[in-house]
């Protein structure tokens, strides 16, 4: 991944002027792009994300696991709209978790362990946001679009909904311990050792939300003290760190203006035409 | 940008090990790796958010606490508490013997506090299966609620805490190795996990 | 190379793969006059109880649970092309591997449903109303993947600058072109009737001709990739080899 410092080609300077004008400039000249397009969707998701389960569809903080069938049918038709069309763009926006697995893999790929971390996180990761939210989003718009539905059916997929939501537990577990295992045993400083520890702490959170598929009410239900608003402080800022850390990362990134890797090979640069012509 | 990993600005080698020539090192910000300091602060404060939200559902029903808290074994809780106070005094003792070369007494100490770190584990299980056949489970109540978390949480912080001591081991064995920044950051999260079961103790034992 | 190194074998059990998708497409029911979501509970369940349509509900169904991954191995050899385009970073091909792993799952997942709605026809009709709109629902809804997929190749292909890029500029434009047909299905849950309902133009029509025409187009360029990239090696090595 290195590309080799053959050349001292001084690095382009990034133009002024309107935001448009440098985006473009970007896009055509800057070596990192990829890796800042993937940086940028994580944002621009985040945001969305935020703004879809807090605001639009008030599916965060999660409503109650207490409440009766009547109450949960009211909580239905009050938010409706909101439900359908919130989940509507989570439909539509979903695949932007993809540049963040993969910017992550990749921070793996430039640590100095085995390429097994980055690939085992880009699975468990990808295969998350099924079970983990595309399940709430289905159940929720199901629950929502018939609202003339037998409550108990309506009860059940909202139990459906947060549980899955709230109670998806393993592949977060497992994919914060793989990525603290990359960061604590690599050498190259891609990251700091205390992002190391932070990934515990993501991960220990998966482990304190499991109580909410037993408690119905308190702290340690879905919507508890400890089983949410906790977590949630514990996981928005593990986000808010890595979302940072990452930049760190691309800005460090030592590309020069080598040659590009990864090209087919060439006659003239294909490996074993070049130790022929080396003898 | 250059030292962003967090290793300070000590003369260290990239690999973490200290210099060669270790006679005069300066005087560190913090034993072991500050990064570590830096995450059982966290952790600390995680677990305090935790007992705040205890005692606020304690206020609200003390009887009820009180009378859970009964049936508590005060023997146990005080052995545990021993155990694992003499558990920090052997880590202290393992860091000491480290920096000052005595290799094999530090591994003796290293795997002294590992023992009695299964001696707690065997002694909270025991307790455990104790309080389930007299009938008192994570769902019987409030208080029970609370303290098979509290307490299982601990439970596995402390089985990291043995992942911790075991990389001071694998450390302490071979000359090529023996990183005293390592050992001494295992033995800062031993003696968090050490005080944040004082602090359990405490609120769940013997506050009544 | 004469080593059979295997991409040729998957990459033509796509024609296989296609067949497949479109005999279940066409022997499931509920697709060729699409189901409406305006049915009413006992409809659903008349729908599922009827002889004519049960069987040919299970076995569609039981083909699309064998061969709705098929296209996995299809997917890889874009991957595999993606590594050969001039980026810097294996980012984009991180990113079609998460995308691959997730999509067709979202699939399965539908299947599954359906399968269910059909196993006891003889079950309480709102639970078979249930389990049919929550299939459909993942089913017509299931897109972000798919177009997640497409503007992810879309921009691979555009940041791919060099002599002979792997895909043409014009495939780019093709899967943004996709990804935007496929886009009004996301919102298919607002609506119990006309275009956006998920038997609507929008969401059913378009979005099944597009994801149709996306499989042959890509499978086509992605031929041609393959192709001419074993010519070039074969070339390689013919030019190495001393006279």
């Amino acid at each position: 991944m290195s590309a080799p410092a053959t050349e001292a080609v001084s690095p382009l300077e990034a133009p002024s002027g309107s935001p448009l004008h440098r985006i473009a400039w970007h896009w055509r000249h800057n070596p990192k792009r990829e890796l800042w397009l993937a940086w940028w969707t994580i944002v621009a998701f985040y945001q969305l994300f935020f703004l879809v389960f807090f605001v639009l569809t008030r599916t965060q903080p999660p409503p109650s696991p207490g409440w009766d069938v009547a109450r949960v049918v009211q909580w239905f038709h009050h938010h409706h709209y909101g439900l359908l069309i919130g989940f509507g763009i989570m439909f539509l926006i979903t695949g932007m978790t993809a540049p963040s697995n993969a910017l992550i893999a990749y921070s793996m790929r430039r640590m100095s362990v085995s390429p097994a971390f980055a690939y085992s996180y880009l699975v468990l990761y990808s295969l998350s946001a099924i079970p983990g939210m595309l399940l709430m989003c289905i159940a929720l718009t199901v629950g929502a679009m018939r609202p003339d539905r037998d409550p108990e059916l309506i009860s059940w997929l909202y139990d459906f909904a947060f549980l899955s939501f709230v109670g998806t537990m393993g592949v977060f577990l497992i994919g914060s311990l793989v990525w603290m295992l990359a960061i604590l045993l690599d050498r190259n400083r891609v990251l700091p050792k205390w992002f190391g520890y932070l990934n515990l702490c993501n991960a220990l959170t998966e482990i304190v939300v499991s109580p909410a598929w037993i408690f119905k009410t308190g702290v340690f239900a879905w919507n508890g003290l400890i089983a949410w608003w906790i977590d949630m402080v514990v996981f928005g800022l593990y986000t808010g760190v890595f979302i940072f850390l990452l930049r760190r990362m691309i800005q460090r990134e030592g590309f020069g203006t080598g040659p590009l890797p990864d090209l087919a090979p060439t006659k003239e640069t294909d490996p074993s035409a070049l130790a022929e012509t080396a003898q | 940008m250059t030292d962003l990993a967090g290793a300070g600005p000590r003369p260290h080698r990239v690999d973490g090990k200290p210099d060669a020539k270790d006679g005069n090192k300066p005087a560190e910000f913090v034993p072991g790796q500050p990064d570590m300091w830096a995450f059982v602060l966290f952790e600390a404060l995680v677990f305090t958010s935790y007992f705040v939200v205890y005692m606020i559902f304690r206020t609200r029903s003390p009887e009820l606490y009180l009378q859970s808290q009964a049936h508590l074994s005060l023997r146990i809780g005080v052995f545990e508490t021993l155990v694992l106070l003499v558990s920090s005094w052997s880590m202290a003792r393992c860091v000491q013997a480290a920096r000052q070369g005595a290799y094999r007494s530090a591994l003796t100490n290293a795997l002294l506090t590992m023992f009695l770190g299964v001696v707690f584990l065997v002694a909270k299980v025991f307790e455990w299966t104790r309080l389930i056949r007299m009938g008192f489970g994570f769902s019987s109540n409030e208080f029970f609620s609370h303290y098979f978390f509290l307490t299982g949480i601990h439970f596995l912080h402390l089985l990291i805490g043995f992942v911790a001591v075991g990389v001071i081991v694998y450390q302490l064995r071979s000359p090529a190795r023996r990183s005293q920044e390592l050992v001494e950051t295992g033995a800062t999260y031993w003696h968090t996990v050490d005080f944040l079961w004082i602090v359990i103790f405490a609120l769940l034992y013997v506050v009544r | 190379m004469k080593r059979t190194d295997g991409e040729l074998i998957l990459f033509w059990t796509l024609p296989a793969v296609a067949i497949i998708w479109i005999a279940a497409f066409f022997l499931f029911p509920g697709f060729v006059h699409p189901m409406s979501p305006s049915m009413s509970a006992e409809q659903v369940a008349a729908f599922y109880r009827d002889p004519h349509n049960l069987s040919r509900i299970r076995y569609s169904m039981i083909l699309f649970n064998w061969f709705c991954v098929g296209l996995i191995p299809i997917l890889t050899l874009i991957v595999m092309q993606i590594r050969r385009m001039a980026h810097r970073t294996p980012i984009f091909s991180y990113c079609m591997l998460g995308i691959m792993a997730a999509g067709p799952t979202l699939f399965l997942v539908a299947n599954l449903f359906w399968l269910l709605a059909a196993f006891r026809p003889e079950r309480n009709p709102n639970l078979t109303q249930m389990f049919n709109d929550l299939a459909w629902v993942s089913f017509g809804s299931g897109v972000p993947f798919l177009i997640a997929q497409s503007v992810i190749l879309a921009l691979a292909i555009y940041l791919d600058r060099q002599s002979r890029p792997v895909f043409r500029p014009w495939v780019a434009h093709f899967n943004l072109v996709v990804a935007a047909a496929l886009a009004p299905a996301a919102f298919t849950g607002l609506a119990l009737g006309g275009p956006m309902a998920w038997d609507g133009a929008l969401p059913f029509w378009v979005r099944n001709v597009a994801i149709a025409l996306w499989i042959v187009v890509m499978g086509i360029v992605l031929g041609q990739a393959i192709y001419r990239q074993r010519a070039e090696d074969r070339q390689r090595v013919g030019d190495r080899v001393p006279a």
